[in-house]
């Protein structure tokens, strides 16, 4: 883990996945529109709710469908491009499991982190989302986001060496998902309804708990499924 | 000719069950509170258990398989993940069936319902996964490591959300909202009202006729205007013996402990269900229903290894399991 | 890495045998030519030494100072190409290269990567992406890719196939530096090619 050469590895297989699709930006595009085209439709039906007991926990369920598909468009690309385009094996040959592992999910922390942000905000705006904490929101939309990425990135691994990929992705991904999912609902709705970190700290604990659990595992396993 | 020992052992497997769901219906007493439909627990419990430990099984034989690479130690994980997908859809079924009858909903999204769910979506998908990968040495490899990534999310799912969530309808006090394993003491002369969840609660008075004690309590639900009072009581051997239920609600108060003499109590909160293994007739048919569904599914089991083992010999790479 | 060892290898592909008990020793400074019709697994046998597919039976040794390696732990030691390796289309050839030099772990200047294209025939095109090669231009990059390291085993599958007349001069020069410090597989049926070979590996379609 301290060696150098790794982080080195990692920094690069990073860069190289950022500078590509920022080159070829068609993916990020859909993924976007994806996200605003999915919050847009739920303002459209839905309109703005009248406040009630269960409106932040509504939010909250809505927040997270959305991420959670819009990860399911955008976290398996950075495994399958590499078997689509055929370029796994170059770098199979030349770079460190472990590198390929964190680089990637580097990159997919990135991009959840950045669909987050603009899912949030839209939502935000368009729904009439009224926050109590936004502190707190904050730390629960970072700490989902890195359970989600943490919990996704092996089975991106996974189902890009399987023949039927795309809809590989969601089935595999959702019933390990799911822990993380109603955690993180329900620390969402409690972060809008405004409760204190006191209380909002333990879905929290729960999620990076989570996170540090599949990381862990992911670390372990990551090089059968790569080799 | 003789039986074999092995179709010896057969028949009386299946005389085994048979006589476990004969004694279930007919021999077992009913619960109070629950009805007859209380029975089906006498199934439902084992299987999800075994359920449980079918998917335990199947992991340490991922396990196994990435550390050896042994094509066996990946049919003995595929046989006991087909076994726990049959126990799991079945105590799924008997699960909503039991939870129609008692709660009023097949199905309810509680903590226990949705991990049996989810186990039930990780064995699909373990086994979709199988289906779409070409080159068998993969498909092995790719299975196994997640099936062990999945394992790994169980505890969560097991003891880390239903802390998150907010009710259960599974009689347990650990999971239900409201109620503290120990109950609650109350006194006449000292702390007389308490509170159990969102419900207050006033001791009035305690009174011993016959064998039997009863308390008299008095209730104050969120959301309604009129006080209800329950009589819970306690039998002579200091077993409890009538159990109220709370106004509009599928939960009775029970009488834990009660001394006359002091004017103190001890009551508490619980799910239809509870205690209903005390009866001792009913848990050695319970006993004895659980080694009956686990020798079905190591039946099931072995069967499903064998054949599989043989594909895997007759045709190298070939199957499709 | 001095050595490379082959012992019993065999592969299937489901019930058809690709790779029948093969078993070859290789030591610095010789060339392996393994020839054989299409189909016959040469492409296969590369993948294999190269550590990118499991043999079903037997094993693939990298010798280094007398311990035995898996390759895929001789990563460093190990060029390879082939024709159906691909190369980030999104990125130019420098940065190809310069992407997996850091990713390998070793610090190369941009001189030595132009010097690199210019010996593969890449003079001058090493800044425009690889989208925009031909499909000989993307084949000398291969070559840049496997000998980017330096590597002492060096995998060569079909390495002239799509490359113009210079092209078999580069294979040349490529084989004859590597003889002076390393193993060579080459994986072809040229005829000239067959000529640098000190061991001949002929595989047959396995029924």
């Amino acid at each position: 883990m301290i060696d150098p050469l790794i982080w080195r590895a990692t920094r690069a297989i990073f860069l190289r996945e950022l500078r590509s699709e920022l080159r070829n930006r068609q993916a990020l595009n859909a993924v976007a529109l994806f996200a605003i085209c999915s919050v847009v439709t739920v303002s459209l039906g839905l309109g703005p709710l009248m406040p009630s007991a269960d409106v932040a926990l509504v939010h909250a369920a809505f927040l997270w469908i959305v991420l959670l598909f819009a990860a399911f468009t955008a976290l398996a690309r950075v495994f399958v491009v590499e078997e689509e385009q055929r370029t796994a094996a170059a770098l199979r040959l030349a770079a460190p499991p472990i590198a390929v592992y964190l680089g990637k999910l580097c990159f997919n922390l990135v991009l959840l982190l950045g669909l987050t942000i603009l899912v949030t905000i839209l939502a935000i705006v368009m729904l009439h989302i009224r926050v109590g904490a936004s502190d707190l929101l904050i730390g629960m939309l970072l700490s989902g986001s890195l359970a989600l990425v943490a919990g996704t990135t092996l089975v991106a691994a996974i189902i890009a060496r399987s023949s039927s990929r795309g809809a590989l992705f969601a089935v595999l991904s959702l019933p390990i998902l799911i822990p993380m999912l109603v955690t993180a609902v329900r620390g969402t709705a409690m972060a809008l309804a405004g409760v204190n970190w006191e209380r909002g700290m333990a879905p929290i604990q729960t999620l990076l708990a989570y996170a540090v659990a599949m990381f862990v595992t992911s670390l372990f396993l990551f090089a059968t499924v790569w080799e | 000719m003789a039986l074999r020992k092995g179709d010896g052992l057969k028949i009386f497997l299946g005389l085994w069950i048979a006589a476990v769901i004969y004694t279930m219906f007919l021999v077992v007493p009913q619960y109070v509170g629950l009805g007859d439909a209380g029975r089906i627990i006498i199934v439902h419990v084992p299987v999800a258990w075994i359920t449980s430990a079918a998917f335990c099984l199947s992991a340490i034989y991922s396990i196994i398989y990435l550390w050896k690479r042994n094509p066996a130690s990946d049919v003995a994980a595929v046989a006991a993940a087909e076994v726990g997908t049959l126990y799991c859809i079945f105590a799924t079924i008997t699960g909503s069936i039991f939870a129609e009858v008692v709660w009023g909903t097949f199905w309810n999204w509680d903590p226990r319902e949705t991990s049996i769910l989810v186990l039930l979506l990780i064995y699909a998908a373990y086994f979709a996964l199988r289906s779409s990968v070409d080159d068998s040495e993969r498909r092995r490899r790719l299975a196994a490591v997640y099936n062990i990534f999945a394992a790994v999310t169980m505890p969560f799912l097991l003891f880390v959300a239903p802390r998150v969530a907010d009710s259960t309808l599974h009689p347990n006090c650990a999971f239900l909202q409201g109620s503290k394993c120990d109950g609650i003491s109350l006194s006449l002369t000292g702390a007389k009202i308490g509170q159990l969840g969102d419900v207050v609660i006033e001791f009035k008075s305690l009174v011993k006729t016959g064998t039997l004690t009863h308390a008299t309590i008095e209730v104050r639900m969120p959301g309604m205007k009129n006080i209800a009072t329950l009589v819970p009581s306690l039998d002579g051997d200091g077993k409890p013996a009538d159990r109220p239920e709370f106004p509009g609600q599928q939960f009775r108060m029970v009488l834990l402990e009660a001394d006359a003499t002091a004017g103190t109590i001890r009551v508490n909160m619980q799910a239809p269900g509870t205690n209903l293994l005390s009866n001792p007739r009913t848990l050695w048919v319970f006993l004895a229903s659980n080694l009956g569904f686990l020798a079905l599914a190591f039946w099931l089991y072995k069967i499903r290894r064998t054949i599989l083992q043989v594909q895997l010999t007759l045709t190298p790479g070939e199957i499709n399991i | 890495m001095q050595a490379l060892e082959l012992t019993h290898i065999t592969l299937d592909y489901g019930r058809r045998r690709v790779l029948h008990d093969l078993s070859l020793q290789v030591t610095t400074g010789q060339v392996v030519v393994v020839t054989g019709s299409n189909g016959s697994g040469k492409s296969t046998l590369l993948r294999v030494i190269a550590g990118l597919q499991r043999p079903t039976a037997g094993a693939v040794w990298c010798i280094a100072d007398t311990v035995r390696y898996a390759p895929l732990q001789m990563r460093h030691a190990i060029g390879w190409m082939a024709p159906d390796l691909m190369l980030y289309r999104e990125l130019t050839g420098h940065e190809n290269l310069r992407f997996f030099a850091d990713v390998r772990g070793f610090t190369i200047t941009d001189t030595a990567i132009a010097e690199l294209l210019c010996e593969v025939g890449l003079e001058g095109r090493g800044g425009d992406l690889l989208a925009t090669y031909s499909s000989g231009m993307t084949h000398r990059l291969r070559y840049a890719y496997a000998l980017l390291h330096q590597p002492a085993l060096l995998l060569l599958d079909e390495p002239s196939v799509m490359l113009d007349a210079t092209g078999h001069d580069l294979l040349a020069r490529v084989v004859a530096r590597q003889r002076q410090h390393g193993m060579t597989i080459i994986a072809t049926n040229d005829e000239r090619e067959r000529r640098f070979a000190d061991v001949l590996v002929a595989l047959e379609v396995a029924i």
